[in-house]
């Protein structure tokens, strides 16, 4: 692989597009692809096998041929709200994983950057933040002020953008209210019901990274159903 | 889903830079119940060190042998394929049962 190919993989990725890198294994020449791009002559001739694995985002050799294709897919981006204790063990783990994560929190002691390093983190209230962000359904959401006057916005602009994943941090009783203000609001049945509350899968601890490992368990089972169903 | 590729990539960029010749190895095929998959990464420098994994560390040091063996052959690229494990102690092969190619490659 050229060094060049090398730099502008890392140079996408940062820029978080979507593309594709193709390997002919048989010469070794590599190439990067993506929607509308011409094909070299090494894999001119595979076009239509290599657009279909990329429609598809399916990695492997294209049957028949020498061309190895991998897909390098938009990042799958977090939503944290309330810089909440929580959230330093929710990012602690998560940082094993592919996600961009961004806490949003109006409240300035939370937000220290010492609190949080390398994350993105905006200090305003859920509405005009969103303003800052452009989302898209490869976006979840994690509320945990359990505050309305915070998380509501937050769980609003999430179902009306159609967040793969919104999870909620409260108790049942919470949940509940919760779930009447947004009936009231005017959201359906189902998107209320969309919505993961009390967060987390059952662990059955209750200290504080203990709830944190529950929601990164329950927002990886999500994820991991999305990029299988993109696959089909 | 896990991060790891793209701290190699830039690792990769980054060794190279300092002057260090790489070669990066990627899963291209599995068959049975290989733990890697396919595009897992792994790069080798002239050195040895390495990055990344492409098995559960069942092959790593066949690969990184091979790797090496390019550098030094100024080779480009190469194909591997590892099947399963025979009997005889000792041999590199893959407990799991499973099967895979690897490719190697040099960045250059």
């Amino acid at each position: 692989m050229k060094i060049e190919i090398l730099k502008e993989i890392i140079e996408k990725k940062s820029l978080k597009e979507e593309f594709a890198v193709l390997t002919n294994l048989s010469n070794g020449n590599s190439e990067i692809f993506y929607s509308g791009k011409q094909l070299d002559k090494d894999f001119e001739n595979y076009k239509d096998e290599i657009k279909n694995f990329y429609n598809l985002k399916k990695n492997g050799i294209i049957e028949g041929t020498q061309i190895f294709i991998f897909n390098y897919i938009r990042p799958i981006e977090v939503i944290i709200v309330g810089a909440v204790h929580i959230a330093q063990y929710l990012i602690d783990y998560l940082k094993n994983f592919n996600f961009v994560i961004t806490i949003i929190d109006p409240r300035k002691y939370f937000t220290t950057e010492q609190r949080f390093q390398n994350v993105k983190i905006i200090n305003d209230w859920p509405n005009n933040a969103f303003e800052k962000i452009n989302t898209n359904t490869n976006f979840a959401l994690i509320t945990l002020t359990h505050d309305p006057k915070i998380d509501d916005p937050a769980l609003n602009y999430a179902l009306k953008n159609k967040f793969f994943y919104i999870g909620a941090l409260g108790s049942k009783k919470t949940h509940i209210k919760r779930c009447q203000r947004l009936r009231e609001t005017g959201f359906s049945e189902k998107e209320i019901s969309s919505i993961y509350g009390p967060i987390g899968i059952k662990l059955g601890g209750k200290s504080t990274p203990e709830i944190a490992l529950s929601i990164v368990a329950q927002l990886v089972s999500k994820t991991n159903d999305l990029l299988l169903n993109s696959k089909d | 889903m896990t991060k790891s590729s793209e701290t190699i990539l830039k690792s990769a960029n980054s060794w190279i830079e300092s002057g260090q010749k790489v070669t990066m190895a990627t899963v291209i095929e599995t068959w049975g119940s290989s733990p890697c998959q396919v595009g897992s990464k792994m790069i080798v420098n002239d050195k040895g060190d390495f990055l990344g994994s492409v098995s559960g560390g069942c092959v790593e040091a066949n690969v990184i042998n091979e790797c090496l063996e390019l550098i030094k052959n100024k080779n480009l690229f190469k194909k591997m394929h590892f099947t399963v494990q025979d009997e005889s102690a000792w041999s590199v092969g893959l407990a799991c049962g499973g099967e895979m190619k690897v490719f190697i490659e040099l960045i250059n």
